[in-house]
């Protein structure tokens, strides 16, 4: 997908036009509009032809906000998409208002990688977007919107390529245009693992052919300041390991890295806007495989800090990784405040369904700015419980503590984040479940079908809102 | 329930002497010093052997120490100053095990205020209930002895002043565990029905509603799973007038709370029935209804300034030749038409009509119902909270910071529309079920549909914290009552009149 910014669109095949509500309309679209009885009901839209184009006129109701816009941008590529060009006409909208209209429209656009060079007729056309607008201060406004849309299409192709192409090493290499945008980049292999003591990262992978990384993201920024880190599960493919998935819809596994490709999309887009923060992420990439030299049910793990862990269940293998990125993050990089982002649990999704993240953490405070920048983007996160009683029920017989609890219909979104909390001390430090959000599983005019990218934008924004202001206490 | 007494602090002639010790060197509480000296320094000899520090929840048992008592129990009660109401129930309730082979025994509470000293008294009555009605054959000697408990208070008239509201929050507890513990051959819609009669006495109207009523009226979602059992479903309405002193009140006077339950008293699923295992625990999920009942008897056990009134939907959830089959369609006390997807997901059905009633008869300030709804609510939240769902932010809160104070905690989760489109039916205003995911959620969604707007309400899925596999401090291994204490306690913290 191309995005211009013009003061026109002549080669634009098809003009989207936002519409409040009892709006004036071009006169002639005006019969068509009162065919299909559209006011500019927020959420409602309507086609007309007016000589050679088609205009989509789209309701923003009453008192649009930059998120009504953001949702017309993606309903007139959902709706136009069998066009090869469009235009955006956001005359007289400001500015952030047609940035958050262009964002919404090219996240829309969005196709898997592999669907690109697809022969099928049906298959979208859309591949230019002119944005009409004149406004002063579009261009800025524009460039961070361009940035979060590129980091959030490059962990969306990450969840979207299958596990053989995106192996731990797969990943790595898919991480080139960061290092392009100047965040630079550390990888650990087994060695490095092995001397660190990443014991339970160690013992998730290596059951796989390809094996374990951890890797370093590191965006100096411009500021004085501990770093925030963001922590991301990789795994690659999860077969489940010897408590090995029932094999239908295991193929969706290949997106278990989505917490792991959010944090790689989120240093994208603050690299390339330019972000003033000093920010890390850490993400610990490996496969959980079935092999000869997997690990088990019943053995028990050092980690990294120290603490051994009695695996129960080799499936619980995502607070593993986690638990070894989040003691290496605190103790190595020294943040300010650790946000980690993982498809943990299927108990996540029973709770909160497809439309919101879990939230977990330590620090009210944090929560509440992390809550806030999702409510800002649209990736909502609903706040879940800490108590003793999630962690008592991970005590051990045998070691310090256990990975899951036994029994079936655990609170398991819960006890994992108690997990987690083992790991990360007094660091200020919010977990997101986002098993449930990483996927979209049909197609409609709010979402393309497949990736969500969940987790970018709300990362790029906590930091904008939060963490870029220099005299922040 | 055990014979709770007030006295002054003294040491006891006979049976056990319960001592409260603060955390610290050396260590400090009622009594300790007087005992230490009666018993010739045996006490504190066998403390210091015992490594017995005062940290909370720790104890330490003295065997026939001397000076007449049969035995010492020391409690730890935490660092000096550090009880709160609830941690003064669990200390008390904890005494309870320890003196299961006494008859009579002594608390030492003399060092604490009146307050603190009847929320001690409290727990242990908490702690002491059993529900034995069917064990014929249990030995003597295997049942707990303790029938008459003592706490010995620096001011036990004041003491016992403080004991008489909480001492009838333990009766409405052990009248709601009671009704959860019963088994399902005796607790039937119509059983229930009664024993909420009994609670006439204590001056609330009770009035009850059969299937011929209910069909009258139009409690089409009601009826429509009870109509798979022999046993016939009832609706009961309770009333509590504390503001008008027991009579109906007049038309000017502010409109009532009004608390619904669930009131399924066997869940086989119906048609969509159940798998075998676990499907005993089935006779529990009535325990919505439970609650209320027990909360009504609370209420008017204190006489509370305040009026209430409850409602539970009472039925029974059978598969027979009769019974409610997946993709009926029936129509609501609403007017609302259901499409019935699963006839497990039956407690939802029942609230709707009897939310709906309750908000035609009572037009009442806010409702607070209470169901074991989902096996969701137990996936995301476990036994830890009840789920809480609301239209409302200032009546959640008021709940969530009275449940801190109760032990009886909830969490609130989430309403958004997006939950509530799952619920579209291709034939009816909607289904009765949405996708797995997300199944409390949608479960609260289709009963907001049956709240008018702008009606406060609130929804607790209790379905994790009705029944307790473990002994707690305060509740025995089985039925809990919860809900019983938290809305008493939300009732007296922000709703009576002084």
């Amino acid at each position: 997908m191309k995005l211009r910014i013009g003061s026109s669109a002549p080669s634009a095949l098809a003009v989207a036009l936002p519409v409040p509500l009892g709006g004036a309309l071009p006169h002639e679209a005006v019969p068509a509009a009162k065919a299909a009885h559209f006011n500019g009901e927020v959420g409602t839209c309507c086609e007309a032809r007016t000589g050679g184009r088609l205009l989509l006129l789209l309701g923003i109701g009453p008192s649009p906000h930059n998120a009504t816009y953001r949702a017309a941008g993606a309903m007139a590529v959902a709706r136009l998409s069998h066009v090869k060009r469009i235009a955006l006409d956001a005359t007289g909208l400001f500015a952030p208002q047609a940035a958050a209209f262009a964002l919404g429209a090219v996240q829309r656009g969005w196709t898997p990688p592999q669907n690109r060079r697809n022969t099928d007729p049906d298959a979208p056309k859309l591949t230019h977007i002119d944005l009409i607008s004149e406004i002063p201060g579009i261009e800025a406004a524009w460039g961070d919107a361009e940035a979060v849309w590129h980091g959030s299409e490059l962990a969306r192709d990450l969840v979207a390529l299958p596990s053989d192409v995106v192996t731990p090493d797969g990943f790595i290499e898919r991480l080139e245009p960061l290092r392009k945008a100047g965040v630079s980049i550390t990888v650990l292999k087994r060695r490095d693992l092995e001397r660190e003591g990443l014991g339970a990262l160690l013992a998730v992978g290596q059951g796989s052919a390809h094996r374990p990384r951890l890797v370093l993201l590191q965006w100096e920024g411009a500021m004085e300041a501990k770093p925030v880190v963001f922590v991301g599960k990789g795994v690659t493919f999860d077969t489940g390991g010897i408590c090995i998935k029932p094999a239908d819809k295991m193929w969706e596994m290949r997106a278990d890295m989505a917490g792991a490709a959010a944090c790689a999309g989120a240093m994208l887009s603050l690299a390339l806007r330019r972000s003033p923060a000093p920010v890390c992420a850490v993400l610990a990439l490996a496969e959980n495989a079935v092999g000869a030299e997997s690990y088990r049910p019943g053995d028990v793990l050092t980690s990294f800090s120290g603490k051994t862990i009695e695996v129960i269940d080799t499936d619980a293998e995502g607070r593993l990784v986690l638990a070894d990125a989040l003691a290496w993050a605190v103790r190595r990089l020294r943040p300010a405040a650790v946000i980690d982002l993982a498809t943990l649990t299927g108990s996540i999704v029973v709770a909160l369904g497809h439309e919101m993240a879990g939230l977990f953490g330590n620090d009210p405070a944090l929560a509440a700015h992390v809550a806030a920048a999702g409510e800002v983007v649209g990736e909502l996160v609903w706040r879940m419980p800490m108590a003793a009683g999630y962690r008592e029920a991970l005590a051990s017989d045998i070691a310090d503590l256990m990975n899951c609890a036994r029994g079936k219909g655990q609170p398991d979104a819960c006890q994992a984040a108690a997990f987690l909390g083992e790991f990360v001390g007094e660091t200020p430090w919010v977990h997101l479940d986002i098993a449930g959000v990483e996927s979209h599983e049909t197609a409609d005019d709010a979402q393309a079908a497949g990736a969500t990218g969940f987790g970018v934008r709300l990362l790029d924004r906590l930091v904008a809102a939060r963490f870029e202001d220099p005299h922040r206490a | 329930m055990l014979d709770i007494g007030f006295a002054k602090s003294a040491l006891p002639k006979s049976g056990a002497l319960v001592l409260l010790l603060e955390e610290g060197e050396p260590l400090a509480g009622d009594l300790l010093t007087a005992i230490d000296e009666a018993t010739a320094g045996a006490v504190l000899r066998a403390l210091a052997a015992a490594e017995f520090k005062g940290r909370a929840g720790t104890h330490c048992t003295i065997l026939a120490p001397g000076a007449g008592l049969s035995r010492v129990i020391a409690i730890g009660i935490g660092k000096p100053d550090s009880l709160t109401q609830r941690t003064a129930e669990e200390a008390g309730g904890n005494v309870v095990p320890l003196l299961a082979k006494e008859t009579h025994a002594a608390i030492a509470a003399g060092g604490l205020s009146s307050e603190l000293a009847a929320a001690v008294a409290m727990g242990a009555a908490l702690r002491s209930y059993r529900f034995d009605r069917y064990r014929t054959k249990e030995k003597a000697e295997d049942k707990p002895r303790l029938t008459k408990l003592v706490l010995l208070a620096a001011q036990p008239v004041k003491a016992r002043e403080a004991w008489v509201p909480l001492k009838a929050t333990v009766e409405g507890v052990f009248f709601s565990r009671d009704l959860v513990s019963e088994p399902a051959n005796i607790l039937t819609p119509a059983e229930m029905a009664d024993r909420c009669m009994a609670l006439e006495k204590l001056g609330v109207k009770v009035d009850v509603l059969g299937p011929k009523e209910m069909n009258k009226l139009g409690f089409g979602a009601l009826m429509g799973v009870a109509m798979g059992s022999a046993n016939e479903p009832r609706m009961v309405v309770m009333h509590w007038n504390g503001l008008s002193g027991g009579k109906k009140p007049s038309k000017a006077a502010a409109p009532p709370l009004a608390f619904i339950g669930k009131g399924v008293t066997f869940d086989t699923g119906g048609i969509s029935i159940k798998p075998a295992a676990g499907m005993e625990d089935m006779k529990w999920d009535m325990a919505g209804a439970g609650a209320v009942c027990g909360l009504m008897a609370t209420l008017a056990g204190r006489k509370a300034k305040v009026d209430v009134v409850g409602l539970v939907g009472l039925v029974e959830n059978m598969p027979s030749g009769t019974a409610q089959r997946p993709g009926d369609v029936v129509t609501s006390l609403s007017g609302q038409t259901i499409e019935v997807l699963n006839t497990d997901a039956e407690g939802r059905l029942v609230l709707a009509d009897v939310i709906h009633y309750c908000q035609e008869q009572f037009n009442p300030r806010f409702m607070i119902d209470l169901a074991t709804l989902t096996g969701a609510i137990i996936v995301a939240l476990g036994h830890e909270y009840a789920g809480l769902f609301s239209n409302d932010d200032a009546l959640s809160a008021q709940i969530a910071s009275v449940a801190e104070e109760t032990g009886e905690k909830t969490w609130r989760m989430p309403l958004a529309d997006a939950y509530d489109r799952g619920l579209k039916s291709d034939i009816a205003d909607m289904k009765n079920i949405a996708c797995r995911y997300g199944g409390a959620i949608t479960a609260a969604q289709f009963i907001q549909r049956f709240v008018k707007d702008g009606k406060p309400w609130v929804h607790l899925d209790i379905a994790g914290m009705a029944w307790s596999s473990k002994d707690t401090a305060t509740t025995p291994k089985g039925a809990t009552a919860f809900g019983v204490r938290l809305l008493d306690r939300l009732v007296s913290a922000h709703y009576e009149t002084t």
